[in-house]
C-alpha cells in the first residue's frame, strides 16, 4: 500500500513546498480522498448486488442520482432528509471527541420529539416564539440527560457506553409507545397512536416558496456553533485532550469526568432538538413517524465526517441524498426500500474500513524540515 | 572477522556466527555490516547503549526480522531463519526483556502451549508428571499450578528461561533479563545459566548495557554503537573503562550535570501516609510518606513493580488517594489546573508520548496543554486565542531545537528525542518550584539523557523541589541529593548521596530486612 | 389458561416461553462468547441473527428441509462473521464501531432478500413432546422443545471442555489473553480471531435459523427485536464461561417470557414496557458488574482494551 518516496511525481518542488508548509490541507485532502474511495467501493459494492437482482446498476445508480439530486424538488427532498441528520450526526460526533462512542442518538431523538410534543401543551395560547423555545428546550433537554445518563455510567461505573446506548434505544422506543398510547395518547388518533396535536398555528414554516423547513437552517447553524465550540474554545481544547489521552488530560488539571459529560449533554440536546425539529416541522405530533432511523443514520454521518461538525453539513447533505434516492428507486425499478438500507450499511462498512488507510499514503505525510 | 569453524560442545550447544548483517528500517540504517562470533558453551554479553543495534541483530538471527544482508553460521552449518518458528527448530531461542507469559493461566499450561506441537486433546495429568520430571533435570523450581498473575517478577524470569530448556534450546538469547529483578534475584538466575554454560548444556548471547553483568558472567563480549560493530574480546582482557570508551564513543564524554552547592530551601512538597490501589485492586501505596525540601533532588530508587507507577500516576491526579494527602508548600494539593499554576508543579513522567501527550494533536496544541486556558490565550470569557497558541509554539520550538515539518504536524509523527524535548520545552520553558519526574530518560538515546538530566539539575540549581522516581540506579546516584528505596509501596530504606552504598541500596530493593532499621534509626 | 391450571398458569407460561424463547440467546452468546474468548467483540450479531433467520427460512422454503435451512443460516453466519473478522483484522479498525455496521449491513440484506418470504409457508423445525405423560393441554404445550435446544446445551458443554482440553481452544484463549505470548509462541492473532469470528457467526446464525423456523416460525422484519444485541451482555453475564451461557439464555429468555405470560393471565397494562425488560436486565447487569477501578474478572485480557 505504501507509495514510494522515490516516485519522480513526488519530488515536484511545488508539491513539496505544500507538503511542507499545510498540514491541514494536506489532512483535507488525505480525509477526502480515502471517503471518497470508501465511498467509491460502497457504489461498486451496491451495483453488483443490485445486478445479481437483475437490475441494471447504472440505472440504479442514475435513479438513485436523480431522486437526491436531480432536480429541484429532489434536492428539496434531499434536504429535509438531511436536516435531522445534522443534528443526529452531532450527538455521536460531539462526544466522540471527548473518547465516548455514543450510539444512542435514536433514543434521544424519539424521546426528545416525544417531550417537545408534550411540552407544546404546557404554555397553551402562548405566542409561537414562545411555544418553540418551550418545545425546544424539553427536547434539549431530555435528549441531552437522556445521553448523559450512559456518559455517567462510563464515567463513574466504567459501564461501556457503546453497548449501553444500544440497550438504551430500545429502552427509549419502550418508554415512547407505552406514552404515545397511554399517558401522552390523543383518543383522535386510532390507527395511527399519537400525541396531541402542537396546533397548525405552531409548525415551523418553510423557506420562501420551497418546501424545506427552516428547520435545515437551525441545523446547520448548529453545526457551525459546534465547531466554533471544538476547535475555538478552552472547553473544546479539553474535550480534545480528555478524548485523545485521559492520563495527560488529567496530568494537566483538566477534569475530565465533567467535559465528558457535558459533551455528552450537548450531543443527547442535538438529537433532542432535532426530534423536535421534526415534530414541529413534520409531524405536527409524535407518533411512530419519529421512529424510523434518523439516530441510526446519524452515527454514520459522525463517522463520516470524522468528528468535524462542519464536515457534518456536507455528509449529511449526501446521506439525505441516498435516502431520497430510495423513492425513486422503488418507483421506477421496484426496488424497495432496504436496498437503501444495504446501500447505507455497505457505505458503513467501508468508511470504517478505510480508517486503516490513514497515515498509509506518504504523499499525505508532511516532510520533516531540514 | 575470522570465518573459522564454529564447534559445538558435547552436549549440543553450538557456537554462533554472525557475518556482515545489514538491516535497513526506512532511512534508518539500524545494523550496518555488523559481525559476532559466539564461542560454543558461552556466555557473551553483547553491549550497547540503546539504539546500538543489539535487539534488531539478535532479531535478524532469530528470524522477526529479515536481514538485508549478512550470513548466519549455527554450530557446523550456515542457516537461513525464516521465522521464529523455523529458530526454535533449530534450537534457537529467546528471552524477551517484556514477559510473554500469559497472565490467565497456569506455569503448567503456558509451559505446554509454548511447546508448539500441543496434541489436539490435552491430557493435563500426563503432562503435569512430564513437566514436573523435567523441572527436576533443571536447577529452576517453580509449582506447575501456580497461576501466572500470583508469580513475582523473579520467578516469571525463571519460568520464561524454564520454557526455553523445556524447548530444547541450545543457544538462548536474553535481551536485557535483569531489568525487572533485583540484584538478589539477578545473581541466582545468571549464575543458575552459568553453571549450565560451564557443563557445556547452553550457549548464551546476553544483551544488556550492565557492566556489573558482563564482568560478573560473561566469557566474551562484543559491543555496538549505532548500528555498527565497534569491538570485541574476552571479558577477562577487557577492562570497564575500555568497553565504556567503545559504548559511547570518544566524542561523547558524559557531560554530568553540574549540581551547585545551594542552601537548603523550605519544604516544598510533602507526601503525607500516601495510600492508593493498584490495577488489580490491591494497595499499591502503604502509607509512603517522604518531604522534598527546594533545591534538592529526592531521589527513589527500586525494583519496578513496587509502586512507583501508582506513585507518580496520584500526584499526577491519574489515581485517586485512598488515604492520606499530598502538601505542596504547605497547601494541600489536589491537582486541580488552578494549583498547578499557582504552585509552578511540573510532571515529567516516563514515555511522554504515551503520558503526556495527545498523538494525533499537533505540536502547537500539545505545547499549549498548560497554559491554554490563561488570559491572553483565553478570550472572551472561553474563546481560544489559536494565533498565539501557534506563536508560542513557534517560539518552543526554535527555543529547544524540537526538529517537526511544521507546528501543525501531529506530535506522534516526531521521534522520540523530538517529543522529549516538546514536552522539556513546555514544562520547563518557566522557572519551576515544584518538578516530580519518573524515568525521564527511558528510552533515550545517548545525547537526549544528558540533555534532560542536567535540566533536571538546573531545575534544582534554581531552587525547585525535585522528586526524581526512576529503576535506573546510575540516573539517581548521578542525580540525587537524597535516596529513598521504595519497596511493596512503602520507602523503607534513606540514606544522604554522599554515605550512599550500591550493595546497602540493592539489599533494600529486594526489601532485605535489616536495611528497614536504617529508615528509623 | 388460568381457568384450570389457577396461578400456576403464569410460571408454566414462563416455563413453557423459556424453553422456546431461550436457544436463540444461547446460540447466539454461544457465538459471541467463542468470538471474545479471541479477544475481539462482534457487535454484529443482530445482523448475523437476522440474516441467519431469513435464509433459514428461504432455504428451508425452497428446499422444503428444515436443516438445510439451518445449515444454510450457519453458513451465512460464517460469512458474515468472516467479513466482520477480515476487517478488524486491519490495523485502526474500531471492532465495536465496525460490529454496528455490520448490523446494519446485515438487516439491510435480510430485509431486502427476505421481502418476498414473508407470505409463503417454510417447512418448520421439528420438535419433541417432553409433555406426554400430562392430559393438561397446557402442560404439553408449554414442555415442547425443539431438536435444536440439546443440541445448543451440548454446544455449551463441548465449548467448555474445548477451552480446556484441547489444542485449539488452548489456542484460541491465548490469543485472547496475549497477543504476544500468541506472536512469541508463532500463532497468528489475525488468523485465530479471525475464525473465531467466523465461527462465532455460524453458531450466531443457527439462533436466527431457530427463530424462523421454530419460534415464532415465521419470517418478518421485527423476527429478532435485538436479541443479537444482546449477546455481548450475555457473555458478559456469563463471565466468558459457556456452561454459564446457558444460565444467561435461560434468565433472558425468562425475562422475556414474563411480559406475553402477565399478558395471558390478564396483566395487560405496561405492555411496551415489560417487553423493554430483558435491556432494562441487560442495563442492570452491566451496572452491577462493571467498575470504574478493576477490570472484569474473567475477562479476556485482550478484551479489556475495546471494552473500557
Amino acid at each position: 500500500m505504501r507509495i514510494s518516496q522515490g516516485q519522480l511525481w513526488l519530488n515536484f518542488p511545488m508539491v513539496n513546498a505544500v507538503r511542507a508548509r499545510s498540514g491541514f490541507l494536506l489532512r483535507l485532502a488525505e480525509s477526502l480522498t480515502i471517503t471518497g474511495a470508501a465511498l467509491l467501493a460502497s457504489v461498486m459494492v451496491f451495483s453488483i448486488f443490485v445486478a445479481i437482482m437483475k437490475v441494471n446498476p447504472l440505472q440504479a445508480l442514475y435513479a438513485m442520482y436523480l431522486g437526491a439530486f436531480g432536480t429541484s424538488f429532489s434536492w428539496q427532498v434531499t434536504l429535509v432528509k438531511a436536516s435531522p441528520l445534522l443534528l443526529t450526526g452531532l450527538c455521536t460526533a460531539l462526544p466522540m471527541r471527548t473518547g465516548l462512542i455514543v450510539i444512542g442518538g435514536e433514543g434521544a431523538f424519539v424521546l426528545g420529539g416525544l417531550f417537545a410534543a408534550e411540552a407544546a401543551h404546557f404554555v397553551p395560547g402562548a405566542p409561537t416564539i414562545i411555544v418553540w423555545l418551550v418545545m425546544a428546550a424539553a427536547g434539549c433537554l431530555v435528549g441531552g440527560i437522556w445521553i448523559m445518563i450512559p456518559a455517567a455510567l462510563r464515567v463513574y461505573r466504567g459501564v461501556n457506553e457503546t453497548i449501553s446506548t444500544l440497550l438504551m434505544n430500545y429502552i427509549a422506543i419502550a418508554i415512547f409507545n407505552q406514552l404515545v398510547e397511554g399517558l401522552f395518547h390523543d383518543p383522535n388518533s386510532l390507527n395511527n397512536p399519537s400525541t396531541y396535536s402542537i396546533g397548525d398555528n405552531n409548525m415551523i414554516g418553510d423557506i420562501g416558496n420551497s418546501q424545506v423547513h427552516w428547520g435545515l437552517i437551525v441545523g446547520m447553524g448548529v453545526c457551525v456553533l459546534a465547531w466554533i465550540l471544538v476547535h475555538h474554545t478552552t472547553l473544546g481544547f479539553s474535550a480534545d485532550l480528555a478524548g485523545g489521552n485521559p492520563k495527560a488530560a488529567r496530568l494537566s488539571g483538566i477534569r475530565i469526568n465533567r467535559v465528558i459529560l457535558w459533551f455528552a449533554f450537548l450531543g443527547g440536546a442535538c438529537a433532542g432538538l432535532a426530534g423536535m425539529i421534526q415534530v414541529a416541522a413534520v409531524q405536527e405530533r409524535a407518533n411512530d413517524g419519529l421512529n424510523v432511523g434518523y439516530g441510526y443514520a446519524g452515527i454514520l454521518v459522525a463517522f463520516m465526517a470524522r468528528q468535524d461538525p462542519l464536515a457534518i453539513i456536507p455528509v449529511a447533505v449526501l446521506l439525505g441524498g441516498v435516502h431520497a434516492g430510495k423513492i425513486l428507486l422503488a418507483t421506477q425499478l421496484g426496488l424497495p426500500n432496504s436496498a437503501a438500507l444495504v446501500f447505507q450499511g455497505l457505505l458503513f462498512l467501508f468508511i470504517l474500513g478505510a480508517e486503516t488507510l490513514y497515515g498509509r499514503f506518504s504523499i499525505f505525510q508532511p516532510q520533516v524540515r531540514t | 572477522m575470522s570465518s573459522g569453524r564454529v564447534e559445538v560442545t558435547k552436549h549440543g550447544a553450538p557456537g554462533l556466527e554472525v557475518i556482515g548483517m545489514s538491516k535497513r528500517f526506512g532511512s534508518l540504517k539500524a545494523l550496518d555490516n555488523v559481525s559476532l562470533k559466539v564461542q560454543p558453551g558461552t556466555i557473551h554479553a553483547l553491549l550497547g547503549g540503546n539504539g546500538a543495534g543489539k535487539s534488531t541483530l539478535v532479531k535478524c538471527v532469530m528470524g522477526f526480522y529479515h536481514a538485508d544482508e549478512g550470513d548466519i553460521v549455527l554450530g557446523p552449518k550456515q542457516v537461513t531463519v525464516k521465522d521464529p518458528r523455523e529458530a526454535r527448530e533449530l534450537g534457537m531461542g529467546m528471552v524477551y526483556q517484556h514477559f510473554t507469559l500469559v497472565q490467565n493461566m497456569t506455569v503448567l499450561e503456558n509451559l505446554v502451549l509454548s511447546r508448539g506441537k500441543v496434541p489436539g486433546v490435552i491430557k493435563w495429568q500426563q503432562e503435569r508428571q512430564e513437566v514436573e520430571h523435567f523441572m527436576a533435570t533443571t536447577p529452576f523450581k517453580l509449582s506447575t499450578d501456580a497461576k501466572i498473575s500470583g508469580l513475582s517478577a523473579g520467578e516469571k524470569q525463571k519460568l520464561e528461561i524454564l520454557k526455553q530448556l523445556y524447548l530444547n534450546t541450545k543457544l538462548l538469547f536474553l535481551d536485557e533479563p535483569t531489568s525487572s529483578l533485583t540484584p538478589g534475584e539477578t545473581e541466582e538466575v545468571l549464575g543458575m545459566l552459568q553453571a549450565m554454560v560451564r557443563r557445556g548444556e547452553l550457549t548464551i548471547v546476553l544483551i544488556t548495557h550492565r557492566f556489573r553483568e558482563v564482568m560478573r558472567f560473561a566469557d566474551a563480549c562484543t559491543i555496538l554503537r549505532n548500528g555498527k560493530f565497534v569491538g570485541t574480546g574476552q571479558v577477562a582482557e577487557l577492562d570497564q573503562q575500555r568497553m565504556s570508551d567503545w559504548m559511547i564513543g570518544s566524542d561523547q564524554v558524559i557531560q554530568t550535570a553540574s549540581r551547585k552547592e545551594t542552601p537548603s530551601g523550605s519544604v516544598k512538597l510533602e507526601l503525607q501516609e500516601l495510600q492508593a490501589q493498584g490495577d488489580s485492586g490491591v494497595p499499591a501505596l502503604e502509607k509512603l510518606t517522604v518531604s522534598v525540601h527546594g533545591g534538592e533532588i529526592v531521589g527513589i530508587a527500586g525494583v519496578s513493580g513496587n509502586g512507583q507507577k501508582a506513585l507518580i500516576e496520584v500526584i499526577a491526579g491519574q489515581r485517586p488517594l485512598t488515604a492520606g494527602q499530598i502538601l505542596v508548600r504547605g497547601q494541600r494539593y489536589r491537582g486541580t489546573r488552578r494549583e498547578i499554576q499557582m504552585h509552578r508543579l511540573n510532571c515529567l513522567p516516563e514515555e511522554p508520548l504515551h503520558n503526556t501527550c495527545v498523538g494525533h494533536m499537533s505540536v502547537t496544541r500539545n505545547m499549549a496543554m498548560r497554559k491554554f486556558d490563561q488570559k491572553p490565550n483565553r478570550m472572551f470569557g472561553f474563546f481560544l486565542h489559536n494565533g498565539r497558541l501557534r506563536r508560542h509554539a513557534l517560539d518552543l520550538i526554535r527555543r529547544y531545537n524540537v526538529k517537526t515539518p511544521s507546528p501543525e504536524s501531529p506530535i506522534r509523527n516526531l521521534s522520540g528525542g523530538n517529543i522529549q524535548r516538546a514536552v522539556l520545552a513546555r514544562e520547563l520553558c518557566e522557572p519551576s518550584e515544584v518538578l516530580i519526574t519518573a524515568n525521564p530518560c527511558y528510552g533515550l538515546d545517548f545525547h537526549a539523557t544528558a540533555d534532560i538530566r542536567s535540566q533536571i539539575m538546573e531545575a534544582r540549581n534554581h531552587g525547585a523541589a525535585v522528586l526524581l522516581i526512576s529503576e535506573d540506579l546510575d540516573e539517581i546516584l548521578e542525580l540525587a541529593d537524597r535516596i529513598f528505596v521504595i519497596f511493596e509501596g512503602n520507602l523503607i530504606y534513606e540514606t544522604s548521596a554522599a554515605a550512599a552504598d550500591v550493595s546497602q541500596i540493592g539489599q533494600a530493593m529486594a526489601g532485605h530486612s535489616s536495611a528497614e532499621e536504617l529508615v528509623h534509626a | 389458561m388460568s381457568q384450570s391450571l389457577g396461578y400456576w398458569g403464569v410460571p408454566l407460561a414462563v416455563l413453557g416461553g423459556i424453553l422456546r424463547l431461550s436457544p436463540p440467546f444461547l446460540f447466539v452468546s454461544l457465538g459471541e462468547c467463542l468470538t471474545e474468548k479471541s479477544g475481539r467483540i462482534n457487535l454484529g450479531q443482530e445482523g448475523t441473527l437476522v440474516m441467519g433467520a431469513m435464509s433459514a427460512y428461504g432455504i428451508s422454503y425452497l428446499s422444503g428441509s428444515p436443516w438445510l435451512g439451518v445449515l444454510a443460516a450457519g453458513a451465512v453466519g460464517f460469512i458474515l462473521g468472516s467479513i466482520h473478522g477480515w476487517f478488524c483484522s486491519r490495523p485502526r479498525v474500531n471492532d465495536i464501531a465496525l460490529g454496528i455496521a455490520m448490523m446494519f449491513l446485515g438487516e439491510g440484506l435480510a430485509f431486502y432478500l427476505g421481502r418476498g418470504l414473508i407470505q409463503p409457508q417454510a417447512a418448520q423445525l421439528a420438535s419433541v413432546n417432553l409433555g406426554w405423560w400430562s392430559h393438561q393441554p397446557e402442560i404439553v404445550a408449554a414442555l415442547k422443545i425443539n431438536i435444536l435446544l440439546p443440541v445448543g446445551l451440548a454446544l455449551a458443554v463441548i465449548m467448555w471442555w474445548a477451552f480446556r482440553y484441547t489444542r485449539w481452544g488452548m489456542i484460541v484463549r491465548l490469543a485472547g489473553e496475549s497477543t504476544d505470548a500468541s506472536r512469541a509462541m508463532g500463532y497468528s492473532i489475525n488468523t485465530i480471531r479471525f475464525l473465531a469470528t467466523a465461527i462465532g457467526g455460524f453458531i450466531a446464525a443457527i439462533g436466527g435459523a431457530f427463530l424462523s423456523l421454530y419460534y415464532p416460525g415465521s419470517w418478518n422484519d421485527n423476527i429478532s427485536s435485538g436479541q443479537g444485541l444482546m449477546a455481548v451482555a450475555l457473555v458478559i453475564f456469563a463471565r466468558w464461561n459457556p456452561i454459564n451461557c446457558i444460565y444467561a439464555a435461560v434468565i433472558f429468555g425468562g425475562a422475556k417470557a414474563i411480559g406475553p405470560a402477565l399478558q395471558a393471565a390478564g396483566y395487560s397494562s405496561y405492555t411496551y414496557l415489560m417487553n423493554a425488560a430483558p435491556y432494562v436486565l441487560t442495563m442492570v447487569i452491566m451496572i452491577i458488574t462493571c467498575s470504574r477501578t478493576r477490570a472484569w474478572v474473567g475477562a479476556p485480557a485482550e478484551l479489556g482494551a475495546s471494552l473500557r
